[in-house]
């Protein structure tokens, strides 16, 4: 496991040559700022901070921050509580299948250091090293007030463009997916194709791809579809095998 | 009317209906807002929503079927609108007639589910079953009660169905003058915006929003555009086949936030009901109602 500790500086943009790119942007910006679709993944019991944030009582509707239920639409990802090695898997399976430009908020302490759990065996200490995080909720639990602050503290961040954590795990997909591994084992996998992503969409750069990548393409199995048989009535055989 | 007229005509009309539905979301949202306490969105919350997913950066595409799937949603909606007599601007109205328009008006079900067919979700494809389902349901009675309309005024030409009822006053309302036709029209409303009790194919607790689950951006982005279009389509043809249409624009406004309203109203006031539920009750209760009005109708 390497670390890397000076962050990779963003290349200035100098493709815009439209005039009203920059307003553009601004509006962009704001609106995503104003709009967040969240998709709460609730691995602990910070989850219960949630509810009273969502309904009358602190309403976060006000601020344009509405639940959706699948990753695709969701632009927040919300992780509240300790993340076990095998919940990990899953929540990095949600993650990469979100739509660009998208969000991590670690709520509560377990998130930043692992908490009470920190001499558990089967927990991810520091959620940072697998996704990248743009802002902590410290705290167990932190408040409702506090998940409003915080949440206030992203829009802020997002509106100045400086919540650019999406582009970070692009850049530097080599050293989260090294962490990935070395948790996992060697031949962790993912349906996303990051590396595609990244080149498509102009976001590769020399921290994309390295070591780990390399061992990805050589552990890596193409996927299969999943085999699924319908029965109505009588016992469930395994049809697939039988006729051959 | 020159051609120029009826060009910025079919520009105009679905822009302002894209426009009054932006605030039909919002009064939409609102109300379950204050149903259940709370402050609400922000007025322009629709828009950012909106240019907040036309925004995104990477966009998920499942294959070019999935994109004709969404322009074929929005697309079946704007054709609509021109065939929706506003006041001021009548479009194509009169050479169209209500039978085009109840047939255009399914064209974006069919749409969505050719695109989310290629998703290969399964929760898109129960969705989706689900939601022509629901057409199904829905639609049955929905007929009788543009069929009764029609005998009623002798034409299915909705410039003049306007007309006539305009004609007579508020006496002259369609739903003066067929009250179980429009109660039963009602009952269509509800099914068709897929208000809750019959909000069987988007269910997100249970089958994650049905054919909405694997959109990603824009093509979310189309389907939000798609319910501003379908909010005001729905209201705009109740107010034109039983509340006398528009005589201008505010009163024309107010009785479509009338319509809509009610539906919304209704909506958070009840669970959901089960697919089977839900055609038994279409075809049992409107069905009934809307046969009885019939019946009036043409005696």
């Amino acid at each position: 496991m390497k670390e890397i500790d000076n962050p990779i500086e963003a290349p200035v943009d100098q493709s815009r040559t439209n005039p009203l790119a920059r307003v553009f942007d601004e509006l962009v910006r704001f609106c995503r700022s104003r709009s967040m679709f969240m998709l709460h993944y609730c691995t602990g019991c910070g989850a219960i901070e949630l509810p009273p944030a969502m309904t009358s009582r602190f309403d976060m509707e006000r601020l344009g921050i509405q639940p959706m239920v699948t990753p695709r639409q969701a632009d927040i990802l919300l992780i509240t509580g300790y993340v076990s090695i095998k919940t990990l898997k899953r929540v990095i399976l949600t993650y990469e299948q979100m739509g660009s430009p998208k969000y991590v908020i670690g709520i509560c302490s377990c998130t930043v250091n692992g908490g009470m759990y920190w001499q558990s065996y089967a927990t991810a200490k520091q959620l940072d090293q697998y996704l990248p995080v743009d802002l902590y909720i410290a705290g167990c639990m932190p408040r409702p007030e506090a998940v409003l602050e915080g949440m206030r503290k992203l829009m802020d961040r997002i509106r100045s463009g400086e919540a650019d954590g999406w582009k970070d795990y692009y850049r530097r997909y080599d050293w989260y997916l090294g962490n990935q591994q070395h948790l996992f084992g060697d031949d962790w996998q993912t349906p996303a194709d990051v590396i595609g992503e990244a080149s498509h969409y102009d976001l590769a750069e020399p921290g994309t791809e390295g070591e780990h990548t390399r061992l990805l393409q050589q552990c890596q199995k193409p996927l299969e579809p999943q085999q699924t048989f319908f029965q109505i009535g009588g016992s469930l055989e395994k049809k697939g095998e039988s006729h051959e | 009317m020159s051609i120029q007229t009826l060009l910025m005509e079919l520009v105009l009309m679905p822009l302002v209906a894209f426009v009054v539905g932006l605030f039909m979301v919002l009064m939409l949202r609102r109300i379950g807002a204050k149903l259940q306490r709370r402050v609400g969105p922000p007025m322009m919350q629709p828009l950012y929503d909106i240019v907040k997913l036309y925004g995104k950066k990477t966009q998920i595409s499942h294959g070019w079927m999935h994109d004709i799937g969404i322009v074929m949603a929005v697309g079946g909606y704007v054709a609509a609108e021109t065939l929706l007599p506003v006041p001021g601007m009548d479009g194509i109205a009169d050479k169209g007639g209500l039978v085009t328009l109840v047939y255009v008006m399914m064209i974006p079900s069919l749409g969505l589910a050719l695109g989310v067919g290629q998703c290969a979700n399964p929760n898109g494809s129960i969705g989706i079953a689900r939601a022509l389902t629901a057409m199904l349901a829905y639609d049955v009675p929905f007929v009788i009660v543009v069929f009764g309309v029609a005998w009623y005024f002798g034409t299915t030409n909705l410039v003049d169905i306007i007309a006539i009822q305009q004609a007579g006053g508020v006496a002259g309302w369609g739903a003066i003058a067929m009250p179980l036709l429009a109660i039963a029209g009602l009952f269509a409303l509800q099914g068709m915006l897929g208000k809750q009790p019959f909000e069987i194919y988007i269910a997100p607790a249970e089958i994650a929003t049905g054919p909405m689950v694997e959109m990603s951006g824009k093509y979310l982005g189309g389907l939000f555009v798609m319910q501003c279009f379908q909010l005001y389509t729905a209201g705009v043809l109740y107010v034109s086949l039983f509340l006398g249409g528009g005589e201008n624009w505010l009163f024309f406004l107010i009785k479509v936030f009338a319509v809509v309203a009610i539906p919304m109203t209704v909506a958070f006031l009840f669970p959901r009901y089960k697919t089977e539920q839900m055609i038994r009750l279409m075809w049992k209760w409107p069905v009934m109602i809307g046969l009885l009005g019939l019946a009036f109708v043409m005696h």
